[in-house]
């Protein structure tokens, strides 16, 4: 078996939809500048890449006509390079990453570009033709829910309550915003021009939130509900990739390899409670990867909300104080496509920086899935 | 003549950033400055704060978004130079002649020869603004004098000086009417000008008298408000909007500025209520209260007034005074009553004829000035020279004798002729020579008013007229009271475009009442569903769908010109129009589902057309589906002509009149000008992709009940909604054609009249006005 691992990864900076810096930038030139960006920060040659695997969750628009394939010439990539687009909703850019893992295993190609993106500005959320099954949506309308609605669910379900959502919201502003005025970000954004304009920060962090200031906010998606805005993460503009390469390859060419994928697996879930996907999907990774939530010191648990996350937490035993180290998405923001090569890169590079063994990470996704990553420091 | 291309305002207050918002809402880039706030690191902060205060304030200064971005804002330090580029500079600043003459001065340095500067002082004479001013600047300077709020209040007053040269005073004053929309009246250069120099006569008379004679606020209003045409308001709910701290200030200019000889000072008194009211910061709307306020103390919500007798705030009364009920529409009955109400009417309408009379001409050239100017600046119905026609010039002055009140030598002269006649097919005024003077038009001013003094209708019968307009051109107008649309209404249209294909070139759509039309006569349709009589009720909706369809694509060019309310079924007729004139000042909506419907005359058809052709959205079949669904779920209404156009109620080509008075000559101009080769519209075909799209709007729907914006009945309404926008049955490989969505429309506006929860909603508007959320 071929060892896989992750030798870079880029991201741009997250902004909040409409009204952000970033609401301006086609996501196609979002993309390809995060991935040019990669490219020459990896070091990789880049005739060498076979593929690059473009995760999004909405691919139409600006978005669409296989936006992997132009992305890739507009990066810059040789013609060379294949470019194949894949949705799996939020798990979409860590789906590039899983596949190119098994291309990797399979000897389909040695260097993989692994990226997502997501305008959420540009091309909305269920995109601009929402056309659903009339007769399978009046025999399971539950397959159409909002995800707010599904945060909901949880929310009853496992009995979590505002004041335990909006105190891991905080936290989260808390843990991202430290990290940004510590510069723990510097390495992974990739400044963003546009014409002379460039946009290097995150937006979406609120230093300033409080859970007074969350307890005002009004419920989002059901007005007898829980879920706020404040403990869901934001529409956000962004696009992340990796650098997924065999590590016979990475050693060869000089690369610095960040961490090895250990295991990968997905799951599905009813579609009404979709947030609980990551117990199914982390569980049946760690049992390939022959270990236990306990043994795993670094995770990053995406926070598409409060509420699923908490309930993530309960249900796989896991501790907050491993769990999304410099912020998650309710304070970075949740740009579909981009968020699972996000949070895979992340992860491998706090294995780098904190010198641990082991990381996880994982998400849910729209529809009802999981999808887990277990990473082990070389 | 100076071209107005560009204009500059200086002062960014109330009526200053309302100036330039109504500028910029005519399409007309401006600048607008003040000064520097001292310790503020934002040198231009005063004038930027203005425009996003407007953009936030209800009633809106702007007429839409887009109007902002005309704003240029900075401050008169760095920025004055900007001025070189302004054809007219408004000056706004704060009541100080020095301020003024020294920003003048520097006004005078970089101004381009030729433009106009104006001020907008409301008690600062001419000539003491120009005095020591160079000649040239006292050539290019006059008076205008706007109304707050600027956007909607149609009066401008303008006073030239003799050294003002005319041209001047014509650019700004052509400029004010056409492009800002205004009703010029020319003022003399004396004290509070016309309109607020009778105003503030008639508010302190009406007070003093209210407290002397012992009336309640609630009871002055009453007699003051519809009687005499004036808005219900009255005079103590005007106090309040405009704010009692403002009355003393006006009041103290005036009286500082008037002859002792004046009347003003006969009626000026002080009021000890009033000071304390200011003092306690009960200003009116703006503070804590006024003479009405709603008392939220306790969590309830009670309508209270002031006590003029007890000085304590009560509870609100209604009024009873018998002869208000029995003098209906005889203002002379109710003026001659030997009762309170009877007395306190005379002695506040008495004087303040009077007055208006001692105004004239020592004030304003001649009657119909200051009759233009009351009904305009103070929205009454009838000028002063036109109520004293009501009453009789000679019963008014042996009254005014009688009371030992003044009587002015213009009431004298006229020897009992009466103000106003038509002669000749003409409407005149009486003049100051004693002779009469037609009332003569501006050029692009034509009202339908006038054309119905000289001529019979075309057709006629309870609820619509057509007239002929001159120039092959047709009117059809609604009369139906508020011009609800109904039967007859429908009946007479049918009629009217079978006539106008044979004896006229082209219809213009068209009415001078407050409103164009609130839509279709309610009551009857409640009626009508209370006896369930449900095959008239759709073969209402059938002629009213068939009746728009045939003016669609009549033969001849149909143009619709609405001012004010153009709602539910007054929106739907100008759909169907070929061409929109709209005065700037329309208000359209599609506002059916509020009261348990969808529109039923052919109106989801419409806009399904034109955002689904004229939409900028993009590509595939839902996103035009989706916009029409939520402007016409959530009963948008668009708050001007402007707006209505990203509504798409009008079209990109429909175009906008800003001044009322000149909607009827656009309107017929625009239908002359379709009329050279007119060809009917082709019928449109829609691509809707049926179930599925129903599916999808109706989840979005869910997600606004779940999220409590939308009520159990709104999810009824937009489940309707939803069928007739998605194409019942459609897919997207089979176009619909217009009939089918109307046939559906027609369904199910039939299934909704007969719900329970709409006809609760109908009861409720018809009741009392007001929405239900059911």
């Amino acid at each position: 078996m071929k060892t896989v691992v992750i030798a870079g990864y880029a991201r741009s900076p997250f902004t909040p939809a409409k009204k952000g810096e970033l609401a301006k930038v086609r996501p196609d030139d979002l993309a390809a500048q995060v991935i040019r960006d990669l490219v020459t920060k990896s070091g990789v040659n880049p005739d060498d890449i076979e593929d690059l695997i473009l995760g999004c969750a909405f691919p139409e628009g600006e978005q669409g006509l296989n936006a992997a394939r132009l992305i890739g010439l507009m990066a810059g990539l040789p013609a060379s390079v294949g470019g194949v687009t894949v949705n799996r909703f939020c798990g979409s850019s860590m789906q590039s990453v899983h596949s190119a893992a098994g291309a990797i295993q399979m000897d389909a190609g040695e260097a993989f570009i692994c990226a997502g993106v997501e305008s959420m500005t540009r091309v909305p959320i269920m995109g601009f033709n929402p056309l659903p099954n009339p007769a399978f949506y009046a025999k399971s309308p539950g397959a159409y829910l909002g995800m707010g609605d599904t945060a909901e669910n949880i929310a009853r379900q496992w009995g979590i309550g505002r004041e335990e959502q909006e105190r891991f919201a905080v936290t989260s502003h808390q843990k991202a915003s430290k990290a940004q005025a510590e510069g723990r970000f510097k390495d992974e954004i990739v400044a963003i021009s546009q014409g002379n304009r460039t946009i290097e920060a995150d937006g979406c962090i609120r230093a300033e939130t409080t859970a007074a200031s969350l307890a005002e906010l009004k419920p989002s998606f059901d007005q007898t509900g829980t879920v706020t805005a404040g403990t869901s993460s934001p529409l956000t503009d962004g696009a992340a990739a990796v650098l997924v390469c065999s590590l016979d390859y990475a050693e060869k060419k000089g690369l610095t390899p960040l961490a090895r994928i250990r295991s990968i697996a997905i799951s599905g879930c009813a579609p009404e409670i979709m947030g609980i996907g990551p117990v199914k999907a982390t569980t049946k990774a760690l049992e390939r990867a022959n270990l236990s939530a306990g043994q795993i010191d670094v995770i990053e648990l995406n926070e598409a909300f409060a509420s699923q996350s908490l309930a993530c937490i309960r249900d796989l035993g896991l501790t907050e104080d491993r769990i999304n180290l410099d912020g998650g998405a309710i304070a970075l923001g949740h740009p579909l496509g981009a968020t699972g090569a996000r949070i895979g890169g992340k992860a491998a590079s706090l294995l780098k920086r904190t010198g641990a063994r082991y990381g996880l990470a994982t998400q849910c996704i729209g529809g009802g899935q999981g999808i887990a990553t277990v990473l082990e420091a070389l | 003549m100076t071209a107005i291309n560009k204009v500059a305002v200086i002062g960014a207050g109330v009526m200053g950033a309302g100036i330039a918002a109504q500028v910029a809402n005519a399409g007309v880039p401006v600048v607008l400055l003040d000064i520097v706030k001292e310790g503020d690191r934002n040198r231009n902060v005063i004038a930027e704060t203005a425009v996003q205060k407007m953009l936030k304030a209800d009633p809106a200064p702007f007429m839409s978004k887009a109007a902002a971005k005309l704003v240029t804002t900075g401050n008169t330090e760095d920025h004055l130079g900007l001025l070189g580029e302004c054809d007219w500079i408004v000056e706004a600043v704060i009541e100080r002649l020095d301020i003024k003459q020294a920003l003048y001065r520097r006004i005078d340095e970089v101004r381009k020869p030729g433009s106009v500067v104006s001020s907008n002082t409301s008690t600062i004479p001419l000539a003491s603004l120009t005095e020591g001013l160079s000649d040239a600047f006292a050539a290019d300077f006059c008076i205008t004098h706007f109304f707050n709020p600027p956007r909607y209040m149609r009066l401008l007053e303008v006073v030239s000086g003799p050294a003002t040269r005319p041209e001047a005073a014509e650019a700004v004053s052509r400029f004010a009417d056409v492009t800002l929309g205004k009703s010029v009246v020319v003022c003399k250069d004396r004290p509070g000008f016309i309109a607020n120099r009778l105003g503030v006569f008639w508010m302190q008379c009406a007070v003093s008298e209210a407290m002397e004679q012992g009336m309640e606020v609630e009871e002055a209003d009453a007699i003051i408000g519809k009687p005499m045409g004036i808005p219900k308001t009255g005079v103590f709910g005007l106090m309040d909007l405009v704010g009692l701290d403002l009355m003393p200030h006006v009041l103290g200019s005036m009286i500082g500025l008037l002859p002792k000889t004046d009347p003003l000072h006969a009626v000026h008194r002080e009021m000890p209520l009033i000071s304390r009211m200011i003092a306690e910061g009960f200003t009116g709307r703006k503070g804590k209260g006024g003479f009405y306020r709603l008392n939220r103390e306790g969590g309830a919500k009670v309508k209270e007034a002031m006590s003029l007798s007890g000085g304590q705030y009560r509870k609100q009364i209604r009024p009873d005074l018998e002869i208000l009920s029995t003098s209906r529409g005889d203002l002379r009955k109710l003026l001659a009553s030997p009762d309170r109400a009877g007395r306190y009417a005379w002695r506040v309408l008495g004087q303040t004829l009077s007055y208006a009379a001692s105004l004239v001409p020592e004030a304003a050239a001649d009657v119909a000035s200051v009759d233009e100017a009351m009904r305009l600046g103070y929205n009454w119905k009838w000028g002063p020279f036109e109520l004293v026609d009501k009453l009789g010039v000679d019963w008014l002055v042996e009254r005014l004798e009688a009371d030992g009140l003044p009587v002015p030598a213009l009431l004298r002269e006229v020897g009992g002729k009466p103000f106003y006649r038509t002669e000749a097919d003409r409407r005149q005024y009486l003049g100051t020579d004693g002779a009469y003077h037609d009332i003569v038009r501006p050029d692009g001013v034509l009202l339908l008013s006038d054309i119905k003094l000289t001529r019979e209708p075309v057709l006629k019968n309870g609820s619509a007229a057509l007239w002929d307009i001159g120039d092959g051109v047709a009117c059809f107008e609604f009369t139906s009271k508020m011009n609800a649309l109904d039967p007859d209404i429908m009946a007479l249209l049918g009629k009217s475009l079978k006539v106008v294909g044979k004896q006229f070139k082209a219809l213009v759509v068209y009415n001078e009442g407050s409103n164009f039309s609130a839509g279709a006569n309610l009551g009857l349709a409640l009626f009508a569903a209370n006896i369930a009589a449900w095959t008239e009720i759709e073969q209402l909706v059938a002629a009213g769908q068939e009746t728009y369809r045939a003016l669609k694509y009549a033969p001849f060019p149909v143009v619709g010109a609405p001012s004010g309310l153009a709602l539910g079924g007054g929106c739907e007729i100008l759909l169907h129009c070929d061409a929109v004139v709209a005065h700037a000042e329309t208000y359209t909506g599609l506002v059916e589902c509020g009261v348990g419907l969808v529109p039923g005359w052919g109106g989801c058809k419409e806009m399904l057309a034109r955002w689904s052709t004229l939409g900028k959205l993009p590509k595939g079949p839902m996103p035009a589906i989706a916009r029409v669904f939520e402007i016409i779920s959530t009963a948008t209404v668009a708050k001007s002509a402007a707006e209505a156009k990203e509504l798409l109620f009008l079209r990109p080509t429909d175009s906008i009149t800003m001044n009322r008075y000149r909607l009827l000559a656009d309107a017929k101009a625009r239908a002359l000008e379709l009329a050279r080769d007119y060809q009917p519209p082709e019928p449109v075909e829609l691509t809707l992709p049926g179930e599925t799209a129903r599916v999808a709007l109706e989840m979005a729907a869910d997600g606004f009940h779940r999220r409590g914006i939308a009520t159990r009945h709104d999810l009824v309404v937009s489940g309707a909604l939803a069928r007739v926008l998605s194409g019942n049955g459609a897919d997207v490989t089979k176009p619909v054609s217009e009939g089918d969505v109307m046939e559906e429309e027609r369904a199910q506006f039939m299934r909704l009249i007969r719900h329970p929860a709409t006809l609760a909603r109908i009861e409720s508007i018809l009741e009392t006005g007001k929405p239900l959320r059911n």
